[in-house]
């Protein structure tokens, strides 16, 4: 087996790129792959904490390349998902910790036993950002539809492009809000599809469930009723290679698609 | 649920009265911001050499035009894969054909100094012409709103009628034609 290695980047911190990661490993583990997360935010792990694994980390991936035990021992499995598995961040050293050789290392072993492995890489472009895309093939593109991060997002496209071991990447829309761009008052997916020039892979609304799965340590795409999760659903089988037409948010957030949310709920309740 | 069809409404109607005021939206501001910004970013124009270019345009184009300097914008657009410059810049005044004789003869001095080639100087001729109408076509829309019927009066023989495009005089016309004859 031969697994894919998909970087998940910003530029920008807080713009999603955690969340994104846990909510699509999750997803394609759903879909039953074999998915292995790396954090790669060395000092600033959070990873552990959106899927709610931050109890059960026994070794980092310090620990791994320092030869404290060994790769599979250093991997925590999800609560919910056997399929799924966390390789964490030490939370006490710093970027310099892992080498961009010993990370592409290790995502060449992993590539050995699993589908999938997503790379959680850390904000910047600094030593860290070039150490989470250094054993990754493909890269996905997080940024809001904010000046500050799409601005950003261009410069990460700009780095990728220079990298020849990237083969593809694409950008992913987080925190979009049809209202405000019914009302001219944010850019639309299209304006920056169009400044940034480069492929979509998911439009991802504004969910205020994001906060609760969050705090519960669960990621949003459980939840099959909420936007997000089903909108974090597609993208996983994006990228699978299905092709899956995108979300018509405008619809889904109107008051129509909420009354009718609504008696369904009821309906739901009565069974 | 009523709550929210009657704030939908309410934002409904007033996003009809924000577009009847022709404000440009938050949405427009960003994307052209965001333009010009990155387009800065992937080049590798530094705000000095901007800085620098933006002189050199205004030493140029000042032999001709009186113009505010302060307010020359100098921006770089990406439209598809073409990148084009774009100048804006507000004209105060033609300058008369005695001046511009004036100003060529002294850069004509100063040139013999440092000897520049020809060839490039007349390429940038180029572009500031086609860049100039655009940009006077540009003020034209934004002077209208604000001078409509001042300038009108006064425009006898004084130089009133100069500071703005909107106004058709006949001392406006003989300028027009001597750029022309140019």
């Amino acid at each position: 087996m031969s697994g894919r290695v998909i970087v998940i980047t910003s530029g920008k911190g807080g713009v999603g790129k955690t969340t994104t990661n846990a909510n699509i490993g999750t997803a394609l583990a759903k879909a039953g792959n074999k998915v292995v997360m790396i954090d790669t935010d060395l000092g600033l792990r959070n990873l552990d904490l959106l899927l709610g694994l931050e109890n059960r980390i026994v070794y980092t991936i310090v620990d791994v390349v320092e030869e404290r035990c060994k790769l599979k021992q250093a991997l925590v499995k999800d609560k919910k998902n056997p399929n799924l598995c966390l390789l964490a961040a030490a939370q006490t050293r710093d970027k310099t910790a892992v080498t961009q050789e010993q990370l592409k290392d290790i995502c060449d072993q992993l590539k050995k036993d699993y589908d999938f492995i997503l790379v959680d890489c850390p904000a910047g472009i600094e030593q860290g950002f070039q150490n989470a895309v250094a054993g990754a093939t493909e890269a996905i593109v997080v940024t809001t539809p904010e000046m500050s991060a799409v601005r950003d997002a261009d410069r990460i496209i700009g780095l990728l492009e220079a990298k020849e071991e990237i083969e593809s990447y694409k950008l992913l829309l987080n925190r979009v809000r049809p209202n405000l761009i019914k009302s001219n008052d944010m850019m639309s997916v299209e304006d920056v599809v169009e400044i940034l020039s480069a492929d979509l892979i998911g439009i991802i609304p504004e969910d205020t469930g994001i906060i609760t799965s969050t705090n519960k340590g669960e990621p949003i795409v459980n939840d099959e009723k909420s936007l997000a999760g089903r909108a974090y659903m597609n993208v996983a089988r994006r990228i699978m290679g299905e092709d899956v037409p995108f979300m018509n948010l405008e619809e889904e957030t109107s008051v129509v698609a909420k009354v009718k949310k609504f008696f369904k709920g009821l309906m739901g309740k009565e069974k | 649920m009523k709550d929210n069809i009657f704030a939908e409404l309410y934002n409904k109607l007033l996003g009809f009265f924000r577009q009847a005021e022709e404000e440009e939206s938050a949405k427009d501001v960003a994307c052209n911001r965001l333009r010009v910004v990155l387009m800065q970013d992937r080049t590798n124009l530094t705000p000095q050499l901007l800085e620098r270019m933006r002189s050199e345009l205004v030493e140029l184009l000042s032999k001709y035009l009186e113009m505010d300097k302060e307010a020359l914008e100098l921006n770089l657009d990406q439209e598809g894969e073409q990148m084009a410059l774009m100048l804006s810049i507000p004209v105060i005044r033609a300058k008369d054909e005695e001046e511009i004789e004036k100003a060529l003869a002294e850069a004509e001095t100063e040139k013999e100094e440092n000897e520049p080639s020809e060839e490039e100087v007349e390429e940038t001729d180029d572009v500031e012409e086609s860049e100039q109408t655009e940009d006077e076509t540009e003020e034209v829309s934004e002077k209208e709103e604000v001078k409509e019927f001042p300038n009108k009066e006064i425009c006898g023989d004084c130089r009133e009628c100069e500071l703005s495009d909107d106004i058709e005089c006949e001392k406006k016309e003989i300028n027009k034609t001597a750029k022309k004859s140019k």
